[in-house]
């Protein structure tokens, strides 16, 4: 059995990476004000696209279509492909939009890995491997504003680069290639260990890049 | 359970990213379905791949994929419309009319049965309801022919009125009232009256315990042996009387009691 039961100190508390970005916007008050307004109609959109609301659903897909593209062409390299997921991901939103709770984080951190999971299931040509259900993000962030995306993107990119290169390799061979630990320790010759343990501390470090 | 044992970061991560075996997967769902801590974690390693998603180029849609998208939307909501519509209009289901034909003959009987001892049971309650009130309908009209039978002795002119006396007495006017002060009801019986000129009358009088003045209860003339009666007036409810009395007023009647009073009798209470 590969996987490692034992006890862990929990002293991480549930990152909320946007969330804590939101919270330097909202030094702003201007921009706390355009936070709030967004969480709001998302909240209000989500509710209009449960009642069949066509405008509502062209504004969700005018703000995370591109989002939702960029990240499955990314894992599929193909743009007919991609955009095969994205259409298929807004029209289960559009058919389904009960399955996307308030509290599973904001709608586009959601989208962005369904579009993901989504796309790694394409490239294998499988049956998607799990209910966009599964996908349960820590708290609620908010890239509803094309501001907050930009900034996010910004953010996250920055981070990456500092990420040493072999664990910026693995988490773009994990996230992006779809490969599982062990086709990347075959891969790379690294130890099982050794990719967990990277893949790990590249998500750790993201993760507090973005917090500070 | 988790009995303090919970899944590594690491291995969390990697279910995330949906990079452990199918086996490896499946144990470490089993475990988060059932530990809050984990579940927590592996919603924070969610948060960590929404990130490195982020972390994609942007690229701009495809020509026409918004419209392509939004078309397929409208048709859906079209059809969806349209089904709407048809389940409205046609709620008619041949499969499940095969059903019913085949159930309704026994549907029907059940029903009529249900609906037959409902109606024996009314009948029977009616019947019985009938019955209770045709013996009170009796009761009231025995005491009706009594009560008539009373009021016509009292009347008949032909009926022999007789005052017994102590012997060698010789006959004086008198008068027997009787009197239900919840009612209002009064029956006054005048004996051995004199006669009186035309343009004068006998008055009754009740007059009430609470000392208000004296009620008039009726006019009376008595007939050639001096007999009278009072029946019934129209007096008002509730009034307990202290005494009744007979004057003599002019032929309309008086408001007011004229002296002297003939014939006064106290009651022996207030009471009935």
């Amino acid at each position: 059995m590969l996987i490692r039961v034992f006890p862990v100190p929990m002293s991480e508390t549930p990152f909320n990476p946007i969330g804590a970005h939101t919270r330097s916007l909202h030094e702003d008050g201007e921009e706390l004000r355009q936070s709030g307004t967004y969480a709001t109609s998302e909240q209000l959109l989500m509710e209009r696209i449960r009642i069949h609301d066509q405008m509502a659903m062209a504004e969700v897909f005018d703000r995370y279509g591109g989002l939702v593209y960029s990240v499955a062409l990314r894992v599929l390299k193909e743009p007919a492909q991609a955009e095969d997921v994205m259409q298929e991901i807004f029209f289960q939103l559009w058919k389904g939009a009960g399955s996307y709770a308030e509290g599973r984080g904001s709608l586009g951190a959601w989208l962005a890995v369904v579009a993901r999971n989504r796309a790694i299931d394409s490239l294998r040509r499988r049956k998607p491997t799990d209910s966009v259900d599964d996908v349960v993000l820590p708290a609620k962030t908010d890239l509803s504003s094309e501001i907050e995306q930009n900034l996010m993107i910004e953010k996250v990119r920055s981070v990456m680069k500092e990420l040493p290169p072999e664990q910026q390799r693995m988490v773009e061979l994990a996230f992006f290639e779809g490969m599982s630990h062990s086709e990347i320790a075959a891969k790379t010759g690294d130890a099982l260990g050794t990719v967990k343990t990277r893949i790990r501390s590249a998500l750790m470090s993201l993760r507090k890049g973005v917090q500070g | 359970m988790t009995n303090g044992l919970h899944i590594s970061g690491d291995d969390l991560a990697l279910h995330a990213m949906q990079a452990l075996t199918a086996e490896e997967s499946a144990a470490v769902q089993a475990h988060v379905a059932e530990c809050e801590i984990c579940r927590e974690e592996l919603s924070a390693a969610m948060g960590d791949l929404a990130l490195v998603a982020l972390s994609a180029e942007q690229q701009p849609l495809p020509e026409g994929a918004r419209e392509r998208f939004l078309s397929r939307v409208a048709e859906d909501a079209k059809q969806a419309e349209h089904h709407a519509k048809l389940a409205k209009i046609i709620p008619f289901n041949p499969a499940r009319a095969g059903k019913v034909s085949v159930w309704a003959p026994r549907v029907a009987v059940a029903a009529l049965l249900i609906i037959s001892a409902g109606l024996s049971w009314e009948v029977k309650h009616l019947d019985e309801r009938l019955r209770d009130e045709s013996a009170t309908l009796r009761n009231m009209a025995e005491k009706n022919a009594w009560a008539q039978a009373v009021v016509d002795l009292l009347n008949a002119p032909a009926a022999q009125r007789v005052l017994l006396t102590a012997a060698k007495t010789p006959p004086a006017p008198s008068g027997r009232a009787v009197y239900l002060p919840s009612t209002g009801a009064l029956v006054f019986q005048g004996n051995n009256l004199a006669s009186l000129a035309a343009d004068k009358t006998y008055e009754l009088w009740v007059i009430p315990a609470n000392g208000t003045a004296p009620i008039p209860a009726g006019l009376f003339r008595p007939d050639a042996a001096g007999n009278a009666s009072v029946l019934l007036p129209d007096l008002p409810k509730g009034v307990p009387a202290k005494a009744f009395g007979v004057t003599v007023e002019k032929a309309s009647g008086s408001d007011t009691p004229t002296a002297p009073i003939l014939l006064v009798g106290a009651a022996p209470s207030a009471g009935e």
